[in-house]
């Protein structure tokens, strides 16, 4: 095996970004009550900052197997890839497309959304939302392929857990309502607090849209870029709002729910759709997926979702005009 | 060590989560009316058509029929936000009617706290709680 160097072996960026996050958090609540424009509610607060946590030890508990798979992986790995300072720039913009995609399965396969849910369960949006992340998300098993696709390529698991650490870290500040919009040439490139308060956003415009890591051309390229418009406020959420703050209810819930409907299932097709379907699908057309939202607010006249990345703020939907 | 890191991270967590009550950044959701009610239903839903309504006392939760009769929307406020839930048969587990014009709310639902009505001197209360009882499982 090739050497690691050394600052790879020794540097966790998150260990450094925990106190800016305090600092940025503590910042955030003051702005709040000086100048408004933030919303806390303590008890929600409380219930993301647990949410961090429990992540962060459950990161410690699952550790020992996921190195040794992933270290398992690069054992059988393509190509060498190395450490080139131009292999981190590579691989740094790789990982944030890689996650696009692992981030947009997440949204749309309800197995993979009962772990993400956890980060989208908030009322609020403010930066502990950033901190409320899932404890068993190995249950979903995307480390098996979509956490090892670089890793089978020959990036180093090493470099790969940092990008990956990294890419959160600049996920932490777009989970605000204090900065409204970055410059232009900013905005068209990277993601946004704009443009991540639409992914967070219930509103059947905004739902399932702006998946992006860190940069938000892949939204772009792929036909899911929506930007935030004036004339629709964002409702932070999910559809079916949770009634709690229990952190172990809001780690738990759709996969219970999951469990609930595959066991009252009354097919085995009907079964693995409640596992593999977007969230929302019923048999009976009972419960409504993002699309028929959508579809339904599109029919009353609702603004157009944006194409090719430019919104249309018109009043109503072709379709419901005539 | 690490019982020290996690000791630390929950006094940290405890004095954030101080400093949140400290600074009072929230007030209590409450409803100024049916209509908002109303609103708030067909918004989550899109489509929801409102039939007879309630309104608790203080603003703090609202029960919505369907114009249809096929279920019961219900709003509960959670801290300075609401939790909607749109109740159909076999999603509420109980309807109990207290002392004072209360009325308390239990759903089959584990994410979803029991949520208590006040109603006053309201002759509706008995009405409601049959409603719901009604979609019991």
């Amino acid at each position: 095996m090739e050497n690691v160097p050394e600052f790879v072996r020794n540097f966790d960026p998150i260990v450094f970004a925990i106190p800016i996050f305090v600092i940025a958090v503590v910042a955030e609540m003051i702005y709040a009550r000086t100048k408004g424009g933030a919303r806390f509610e303590s008890r929600d607060t409380a219930s993301s900052l647990m949410m961090g946590l429990g992540n962060t030890v459950s990161g410690v508990i699952f550790a020992g197997v996921l190195t040794a798979w992933f270290m398992f992986v690069y054992d059988h790995r393509f190509f060498t890839i190395g450490f080139a300072w131009w292999i981190w720039i590579l691989a740094f913009v790789l990982d944030d497309f890689v996650y696009y995609w692992s981030h947009r399965l997440a949204h749309t396969v309800r197995w993979f959304w009962a772990d993400h849910v956890v980060h989208h369960s908030s009322q609020h949006y403010n930066l502990t939302t950033a901190l409320r992340q899932p404890w068993i998300s190995p249950l979903t098993f995307k480390f098996l392929w979509l956490g090892s696709a670089m890793i089978v390529l020959g990036f180093h698991p090493l470099m790969v857990g940092t990008l990956g650490a990294l890419n959160l870290i600049y996920q932490f500040w777009i989970h605000t309502e204090v900065i409204k919009r970055c410059p232009d040439w900013f905005e068209a490139v990277m993601n946004t607090p704009s443009h991540h308060r639409v992914h967070h956003a219930t509103n059947p415009l905004y739902l399932d849209r702006n998946y992006a890591g860190v940069f938000i051309v892949w939204d772009k390229l792929f036909g899911t870029f929506q930007p935030e418009l004036d004339e629709e406020k964002c409702r932070y959420g999910i559809v079916k709002n949770l009634g709690t703050h229990n952190p172990i209810k809001i780690c738990l819930h759709e996969w219970l729910a999951i469990i609930d409907d595959m066991r009252h299932a009354k097919s085995p097709r009907d079964a693995m759709m409640f596992l593999l379907a977007p969230p929302g699908w019923s048999p009976d057309g009972s419960r409504s997926t993002s699309k028929q939202l959508l579809a339904r607010w599109e029919a009353r006249g609702g603004v157009q979702p944006a194409d090719d990345g430019e919104a249309n703020s018109s009043a109503a939907a072709p379709s419901a005009a005539e | 060590m690490v019982a020290f890191l996690l000791l630390g991270s929950l006094i940290g967590i405890a004095a954030m989560v101080a400093l949140n009550l400290w600074l009072g950044l929230s007030q209590p959701a409450r409803l100024r009316n049916i209509a908002e009610a109303i609103a708030r239903l067909d918004t989550d839903a899109v489509g929801f058509e409102a039939g007879e309504a309630v309104l608790a006392e203080d603003g703090s939760a609202a029960l919505v029929e369907s114009a249809d009769g096929s279920s019961i929307g219900l709003l509960a406020a959670r801290g300075d936000t609401f939790v909607i839930r749109y109740l159909t048969p076999g999603l509420v587990r109980a309807a109990r009617m207290g002392e004072g014009g209360n009325l308390t709310i239990k759903l089959a639902d584990f994410t979803f706290a029991p949520v208590e009505f006040r109603f006053g001197a309201s002759p509706q209360i008995r009405h409601w709680a049959d409603k719901l009882n009604a979609l019991q499982g």
